[in-house]
Formats: C-alpha cells, structure tokens, sequence
C-alpha cells in the first residue's frame, strides 16, 4: 500500500525527494501543478487563437508559433526529467511530435481535405510509435485500415460533399473556404474545455504513474507482441465472442449505410436556397437513383413511383 | 524479444495519447464541418489505441493490440454510418454545415 504521507508528497516536487523503493526507481513528478496550469493556459490560448476564426492569418500564425513554443517546453520538461533515467530513445520524440502536429492540423485547417490528409500522417506516425511498443502487425493494420480504406472513404464524401463557392468569406486566397470552414464554433470554451481534461490527464499520468502496479515478470509471460500468428490465437481463443460480435456490428453497419445513403431525399419545400423546377420542359432524367423533383407539373416527374 | 518496457516509458505513451484524445475533443466540439468533426472523432480513437497498446506491451499481453483490433472494426463501422448520413444530410440542405440542422436540437 502506498503511505498517504507518501502520496502527498510526490504531489509536490519540492518535498519529493526521488526515492528508491523496492529496488525500483521512483521518479518524482516533474511538473508542479502551477506548471501544468500556466502550459494549458498558454496552450489553451495559443490554440484559441490558431482554430479557425474572423482573424487575420498573422494572429493565427502567432497563435500555431506559441503552440508550438509551449509544445517545445513541456517536451523539454519530460527530455529532462526522464534523462536520468535513460530517456525516452529518439523515434519517440520524433514519431510522438509528428503525430500531435499533424492532429493539431487536422482540427485547426480550414481545407476539408488538408485536414484528412494530415490526419493520415497521424496515423503514419502512430503506427510509428506502435513499431516502437513491439506491435508491428497492429502498425500495418492500422496503415492498411485508417489510411487505406477509412481516410479514402472520407476523401470520397469530402469531394461528393463540397458545395458551391456562394457562402464564402475573405479575399483571394480564400474564397474557396465556406463559412463553416473558416468560423469556429465557440473556440475559446473548446479549447478551454479541452486544454482543462488534457491537463488534468498529463498531470495524472505524470503524478501517479509511477503507482501503476509492476507486471509480473516478463520471463515467464514472454509472448512476442509482434507476432500475427499470437495476436491471431489470442483472438481466437480469449475473444472469440467479441470477434462473432464485430462481424455481426460491420455487416450491420454496411447494411444500414448501403440503406441510408440510396434512401430518396425530400427537400423541404420553404428552403429557399434550392431551386425547385416548376416549369415543364425539364430534360427527362432517366436515372432511377436520381432525387424526384417535388411540385413539379412535368407529368414524367409526377408519375415516378414513390416507394 | 522485447526488452524491458519500462514504468517511464509507459507514462510517456499515455501522456502522448492521452494529449492526441483532448485535441481530437477540441476538434470535435468547435468545428462546424460535420467530415471534419468526424475526423476528430477519429483521432480520439487513435488517443485510445494507443493507450491500449501501450498498456499492453506495459504487461506483457496481447489483450491491448486484440483491443486494438476491435477499435478499428468499430472505427471502420462508424465511418460508413457516419458518412452515409452525412451524404444525405447533404442531398437535403446542400451544406455540410452542423448549424445548419439546428432543429436536430430539439
């Protein structure tokens, strides 16, 4: 059990002294509370000011700057509290810092696709760090996957989905970013909101990880993570229900999407964004998955079956 | 053979994913466009896939990476409700906008 008298003092680095218990090292936390708060803060701010907005790009490009600056302290916090012990290797460093990056591009572009191909460099860089942890199968399923075949659905809708240039905002450069792409939706509280858990989280971690209980030794448990072939009977034997029950919820899914997406789309008449054809002499379409045109006086339109 | 993985390490990679979750949250409660808030329901997942292999090669197990496994089928299943019903959101309005469909609210 851990001493309370224990616990309370690693809250704060200034009494901990770092300790060697059990024959293990413990390390103290390296970042007091006061840290924690000014980085989410800054960093909450920062990211304020890079979400998209009714801002000049220079504002914005100050506010990725002092991201990345408050990105950079809180890396060099962890570089010099773990090089005692050894450190983290470099692949890490490299691998974690492409993936926030690009996750933080993801949500701060303006551009729809740009967001989802940053997004596939995340998950680039997160198989990246699975190859690290020793799961070199569940990296090239992630890549086969997410990269693959979820990002290039999402492409797909992206260009399906794009609407005409009508409700721009900006100047030149810009004018091919609809409003919803380029206003936020209430930044400061999100990344408020946002900033608030990751602190909380880190500064949990970072506080009581050290009290994460040991694993039981690893010669006897030695199960090369790598390997297809023991992630296969893993599955197999330990969660064969859950595997019965992922099919049952894909064939679902791919049911009701094949349903929803040929499902035939009324356009609310009072819209006044669309056009209704009124007038007769509309050229006859002939495509059976194409959207019937309501109100209509063309007698072709009238008698499409409505099932 | 894996070597040792270590107490450290395993903080490092939580704090990694725990980081790649809040970013993808923020993303998903301030953006307007319903692709790109889904995208950052994805990056949420991968926030939590991470974890899970990290806390499995933390104890030596497979459990983590067949967790894993089960995250993408999930992912991949709501991707393809998700984007079904944003194409028909779109055929209706013309507008991937997420204000757009305020009477959703209620």
């Amino acid at each position: 059990m851990v001493d309370p008298q224990f616990a309370f003092s690693q809250t704060f680095p200034t009494l901990a002294a770092t300790e060697a218990s059990a024959g293990k090292l413990v390390a103290s936390t390296p970042l007091a509370p006061a840290i924690v708060v000014a980085l989410c803060v800054v960093a909450g701010l920062a990211t304020w000011l890079l979400l998209p907005g009714k801002r000049e790009a220079a504002i914005r490009s100050i506010g990725g700057v002092i991201l990345l600056a408050t990105g950079l302290v809180f890396g060099a916090i962890l570089v010099r509290w773990t090089a005692a012990w050894g450190g983290m290797s470099f692949y890490f460093w490299a691998f974690s810092a492409i993936a926030l990056f690009a996750s933080v591009r993801v949500i701060t572009h303006t551009k729809p696709v740009y967001s989802a191909l940053y997004f596939v460099l995340t998950v680039f860089a997160t198989a990246g760090l699975f190859v690290l942890m020793w799961a070199e199968f569940m990296a090239a399923a992630l890549v086969l996957i997410y990269a693959g075949a979820i990002l290039i659905t999402y492409v797909f809708v992206i260009m399906l989905a794009s609407e005409a240039t009508t409700g721009t905002v900006g100047a030149k450069a810009d004018s091919f970013i609809s409003e919803h792409d380029a206003v936020s939706r209430s930044p400061l509280m999100a990344s408020f909101t946002g900033f608030a858990i990751a602190g909380l989280l880190v500064f949990l971690i970072l506080d009581k990880g050290s009290q994460i209980p040991e694993p039981p030794a690893k010669s006897q448990a030695a199960v090369d993570l790598g390997s297809a072939q023991e992630l296969g009977r893993n599955l197999i034997e330990e969660n064969a229900i859950n595997v019965q029950l992922a099919a049952v919820i894909l064939t679902l899914a791919m049911v009701g999407a094949i349903t929803l997406a040929r499902r035939r789309v009324i356009v609310a008449p009072q819209d006044q964004s669309i056009e209704t054809v009124v007038s007769p002499g509309t050229p006859v379409d002939d495509n059976p998955h194409s959207i019937p045109v309501y109100g209509t006086t063309n007698p072709r339109h009238k008698a499409y079956p409505e099932t | 053979m894996p070597e040792v993985f270590s107490n450290l390490a395993l903080q490092h990679y939580l704090v990694v994913g725990s980081l790649m979750f809040a970013i993808g949250m923020i993303g998903f409660m301030c953006r307007r466009n319903l692709i790109v808030m889904f995208l950052s329901s994805e990056l949420m997942f991968q926030g939590a896939a991470i974890n899970f292999v990290a806390f499995g090669a933390y104890w030596g197990k497979l459990s983590g990476q067949s967790f894993v496994i089960f995250i993408l089928a999930i992912a991949a299943a709501e991707a393809a409700l998700a984007l079904a019903i944003i194409v028909l959101l779109f055929r209706q309005k013309h507008t991937v906008d997420s204000q757009a469909f305020r009477e959703l609210r209620g």
